[in-house]
């Protein structure tokens, strides 16, 4: 395990006052924060830079962590030495008020239940944890077995934490939708002293899908059809994400045109509507028979698109 | 092994959490949510804590207000103010989604 040095972390001196972390650790925060940010390793900056504002705001853990940096720069080869927190109250404690679960394993030897001598003696339920799941489509509209995998701290006999990975076969529920959460009891973080395990959230995201998109619990594909199709009317058999169906295209279609499915967008007690947006797609005219096709429709059609507003249902 | 047993999920909607199960999810005092709830910053607009039925959108909205206000030291109205941007910008990319166009 490497030490970490937390004052690098966030860009500020040994001496900086409180004021001037937290104005530090809102600067990072607004440029990695995980709704807005591009940069590609947002989510672990913001990791890092919520675990040294979590110590470095925090007198206790601030003093006693100075104590230990003293001995360690950045990057050195680092194991906590036996009672290293003596004559230091972590009266904030780790886990009730922090997801110890997003932070790193350096302070989970440092501060997690291990090191935290506030809750001996007493019993009390285990944090809750968060994470986002992403899933197919499909899964949504079946259900599914999915395996997560998680990063969970374990305490040893001697009071020190390391991170294990933990893996979680979560059977999805049929009809789950953007953005919904799903909590799995029991799976959050251990209690202490005996206490009941705390829950564990995921939050649901789906996994773009070349063919189809999702806004609640409809969803949108586009069909690509043939000019004549469009024009003529036709049957067509088309694939749904539950299963195929043949299609009727009305006559007189337009690019743009939806088509509504009734009932067979994500399952649900209200299910959601499929559309099909219409793109009607030009064949090329490279051959001398499609010119002449093409020659003869500009001959014997009178038509200008530009003086022509389509009438899309 | 016990662990590789798939674990039954509850979706969030249809299993209502408590109070003191939201306040625990989201790592603030029930306090802290009867307030947001009371003065419709958070939930539906009921401003009645008996009323309230959380959802999905509560948990998400509720941990964004507390970052808001712990990390930044937002006032509440402005933490709020905040998630209402964040949720517009999230309802707008979903709609271009759905319409089969992506932000840069």
């Amino acid at each position: 395990m490497e030490f970490k040095d937390y004052y690098q972390t966030l860009g500020v001196d040994r001496d900086a006052a409180i004021p001037d972390i937290k104005k530090a650790y809102r600067k990072l925060a607004r440029k990695y924060h995980p709704d807005i940010s591009k940069e590609p390793d947002a989510a672990l900056r913001m990791q890092e830079i919520n675990e040294a504002k979590a110590v470095l705001t925090d007198p206790e853990k601030r003093a006693a962590y100075d104590q230990l940096g003293e001995r360690y720069h950045a990057g050195q080869d680092f194991r906590p030495p036996p009672d290293w927190d003596a004559g230091f109250e972590f009266s904030g404690g780790g886990f009730e008020d922090i997801d110890l679960g997003e932070f790193s394993d350096f302070f989970a030897n440092l501060f997690g239940r291990g090191g935290s001598r506030t809750h001996r003696g007493h019993r009390m339920q285990g944090g809750d944890r968060h994470a986002r799941i992403y899933v197919d489509l499909e899964d949504a509209y079946r259900g599914a077995i999915r395996t997560v995998t998680l990063h969970v701290p374990q305490t040893d006999a001697q009071g020190h934490v390391s991170v294990r990975e933990h893996n979680l076969k979560v059977r999805l529920p049929k009809g789950i939708k953007e953005g919904q959460h799903i909590r799995l009891a029991g799976q959050g973080h251990p209690g202490i002293g005996g206490g009941e395990p705390g829950n564990l959230y995921l939050e649901v995201h789906f996994t773009p899908d070349p063919d189809y998109r999702v806004e609640g619990r409809d969803v949108f594909a586009t069909l690509r059809v043939a000019p004549w199709e469009a024009a003529l009317g036709a049957a067509i058999d088309v694939p749904t994400p539950s299963g195929q169906v043949h299609l009727k295209i009305p006559k007189g279609s337009q690019s743009g045109r939806k088509l509504r499915l009734r009932g067979r967008g994500l399952p649900g007690d209200e299910p959601g509507d499929l559309y099909f947006v219409l793109e009607v797609v030009l064949p090329p005219a490279h051959t001398d028979k499609a010119r002449r096709l093409y020659e003869s429709m500009a001959r014997d059609m009178p038509f200008n698109p530009r003086q022509t507003r389509p009438t899309n249902g | 092994m016990a662990e590789y047993n798939a674990i039954e999920a509850e979706v969030l909607d249809d299993a209502r959490l408590t109070l003191e199960e939201f306040a625990r999810a989201c790592a603030v005092e029930r306090q802290w949510v009867v307030e947001r709830v009371e003065s419709g910053m958070l939930g539906d607009g009921t401003r009645y804590i008996s009323q309230w039925r959380c959802t999905s959108h509560d948990l998400t909205r509720a941990r964004r207000l507390r970052q808001m206000e712990f990390d930044f030291d937002a006032d509440p109205e402005l933490a709020a103010l905040v998630a209402d941007l964040f949720e517009e910008v999230d309802h707008l990319r979903r709609r271009l989604r759905a319409a089969g166009l992506q932000l840069e």
